[in-house]
């Protein structure tokens, strides 16, 4: 079997997990959830207009067809209409996407690139002054609530120092470069300390293999041995560790985006849970459940590219 | 006599551990011939892999530290070279191979891209084309059958024994002058082993070159060794040819280790007898006695065994036969 045909049936096994994914979403917010229009309507509605708006939002058709509602939303992103702003959810979305994307993409690649290169740098001088204080402060770093972080930043540095625009955002390139670049900052120093321990676990599990100490016998160069042959089987556990990360990044930095007030996905999912807002919390769940299970086949898929040792049976 | 290639002299290599520095190899002297095969046997921690990877200079660095010695290849010292001209004699004119065939090769590159990499390093004249040829010469070489196919094979498609093939194919790539092998055969089955050693032993007679047989298993250096130095506790005890060894040993470790080897000779075996062993443990290297390694085991041991010493220095008893024990002066 080849590598089309394996992602191909890998593919089709999402639909029935999609289907699950559904069932479960429905049961937790048609069911478990209770009845959104005593939240919508508050304590004084009478019962004629609470089901006047149950039917108006077609809460009071067959739980199947409700439950065919979020399957079809699944397959076809159409998720209806907020309750609150009456705005498409997708277009909705969309709109919040791109200045999500400003924020967590620079932010996820550079961290992930610096925390790779940091833990290759840190193995070749394992045990010695530099990893311990490496160790150090990433520990340190991790240690430190996120809160203190951004208000550190906010405070001192965006307006104490004047160094960075403390919050607010504006769309188009350039525009926008000024008021993401201290969350970006910001989410590379939380990042970096968990980031730097995990990959550098991993070199120095590879860097006592056999493998290694033949690849010596041969008379490479530590650096080849590292770049070329310890880096190559550390992607294994790497691109696990990566790629399950991404479909965390459709959700959007909720915390950072609230507080420098970037209207970015995390913003709208933040503002949909405080206002009850169903039909978009819904939309969210369902996104970053079917970006989860892709990144997940993407993941088995790149195992297979990446490790010889992987059979497409 | 033939060719003198490396010659070795009072190499000590120490490690420094949390319980405090441990002499693992302790004054060792070796010198390897041309088209010869000196076998190294020993314990396990009587040092023989850690001299081998001290003449590689491939001990980690730390814990570990050539202390002393020196090391002289073709009349180079290689203690005294920079790493970068190191690694050129690496894996080119000295290579090694080891006990662990099933993990010394890198899973996730193909045996002939890991062939061709030697080739690449060292031959850099060589173009694609011709990397390739010579790799899959050198399978076909090491007894690979189909060699055409089996170079675009990664690790885990190969057996143990044809993985030890794969090594030895890589090793001896460069042509080196010497090759040292460290348990080559230990981790394969009884009739893998008898091939691998025949194989190595058929290459030697072809390229010409010298062989350090790393083993703990005598039986292995009846077969391939023409020089034999026994190890303990880092030092060796008794050298000499194959047959002053297994024909005249001196040491009492030595005829302790030759009379522990079970024999099927049906005039003499009797099913009653127990096999003889070297009664008590291989003493820690962190408490070693002072005197004589081997005194607590040893049955000649008389209380000269038990003084200090400066050296307890090999002494040769004929020609080309020395032992360190006072008994067989």
């Amino acid at each position: 079997m080849n590598i089309y045909s394996y992602t191909f049936r890998r593919l089709l096994y999402v639909i029935p997990v999609v289907l699950g994914v559904s069932l479960i979403i429905f049961v937790l917010f048609n069911l478990v959830a209770g009845d959104p229009t005593a939240i919508l309507l508050g304590k004084h509605a009478s019962a004629s207009q609470m089901a006047e708006l149950r039917h108006e939002l077609g809460l009071d058709r067959p739980w199947l067809a409700q439950y065919f509602d979020v399957v079809r939303s699944a397959f076809t992103f159409d998720f209806g209409r907020s309750w609150s702003t009456k705005q498409e959810i997708f277009e909705m979305i969309k709109a919040g996407a791109i200045p999500s994307l400003t924020l967590s993409f620079p932010a996820f690649f550079l961290s992930t690139v610096l925390a790779i290169i940091v833990s290759l740098f840190v193995s070749f001088y394992r045990g010695g002054v530099v990893d311990r204080l490496v160790v150090f402060v990433c520990v340190a770093l991790m240690s430190i609530s996120s809160l203190a972080y951004i208000l550190f930043g906010q405070w001192f540095l965006a307006y104490y120092l004047g160094l960075f625009e403390i919050s607010g955002y504006e769309s188009g390139f350039p525009y926008f470069i000024p008021y993401v670049l201290l969350p970006i900052i910001i989410w590379m120093v939380l990042s970096v300390g968990p980031d730097v321990r995990f990959y550098r676990t991993v070199v120095l599990d590879e860097i006592y293999q056999d493998y290694v100490r033949t690849a010596r016998s041969k008379g490479l160069s530590e650096r080849v041995i590292l770049f070329k042959h310890v880096l190559k089987n550390a992607m294994i556990p790497i691109i696990t560790y990566v790629l399950i990360k991404i479909p965390f990044l459709i959700l959007g930095a909720l915390l950072l985006e609230s507080f420098f007030s970037i209207p970015g996905l995390g913003s709208i999912t933040l503002n949909a849970i405080n206002g009850s807002d169903f039909p978009v919390i819904k939309a969210m769940t369902i996104l970053s459940s079917i970006a989860y299970i892709l990144f997940s086949v993407f993941t088995d898929v790149m195992y297979c590219l990446v490790d010889p040792r992987v059979r497409l049976k | 006599m033939a060719d003198k290639i490396l010659d070795v002299k009072d190499l000590v290599v120490q490690f420094n551990t949390d319980r405090g520095v441990v002499t693992a190899v302790d004054g060792v002297s070796l010198e390897v011939f041309k088209g010869r095969t000196l076998g190294i046997v020993g314990e396990s921690g009587s040092g023989k892999s850690v001299t081998a990877l001290a003449i590689m200079r491939l001990i980690p660095h730390p814990p570990g530290i050539i202390k002393n010695g020196v090391v002289k290849f073709r009349g180079e010292s290689l203690l005294d070279k920079e790493m970068v001209d190191m690694r050129k004699i690496r894996g080119n004119k000295i290579s090694m191979i080891f006990q662990e065939p099933m993990t010394s090769l890198n899973p996730v590159f193909t045996i002939g891209n890991q062939i061709e990499e030697v080739l690449e390093l060292h031959q850099s004249d060589l173009s694609k084309e011709q990397r390739h040829k010579k790799a899959v010469e050198m399978l076909s070489l090491v007894g690979i059958p189909s060699p055409e196919k089996r170079i675009k094979e990664y690790p885990h498609q190969l057996s143990g024994g044809m993985r030890q093939r794969v090594m030895i194919a890589i090793s001896l790539a460069c042509e080196p002058d010497i090759l040292i092998a460290d348990e080559p055969t230990t981790a394969l089955d009884v009739t893998i082993q008898a091939q691998i050693l025949e194989l190595m032993k058929k290459l030697q007679k072809e390229l010409g070159m010298g062989i350090i047989m790393i083993t703990h298993d005598l039986g292995v250096v009846a077969e391939t060794c023409d020089d034999v130095a026994v190890m303990y506790c880092g030092k060796i005890v008794e050298q000499g040819t194959a047959d002053h060894i297994f024909n005249n040993p001196r040491h009492p470790y030595t005829k302790g280790l030759l009379e522990s080897i079970p024999s099927f000779d049906a005039t003499t075996g009797d099913a009653k007898d127990r096999l003889p062993t070297i009664e008590g443990m291989v003493p820690s290297l962190f408490e070693l006695p002072e005197g004589c390694s081997f005194q607590d085991r040893c049955s000649k041991c008389i209380s000269q065994c038990r003084q200090p010493q400066e050296v307890l220095a090999l002494k040769e008893v004929a020609t080309g036969h020395a032992v360190s024990c006072f008994n067989h002066y």
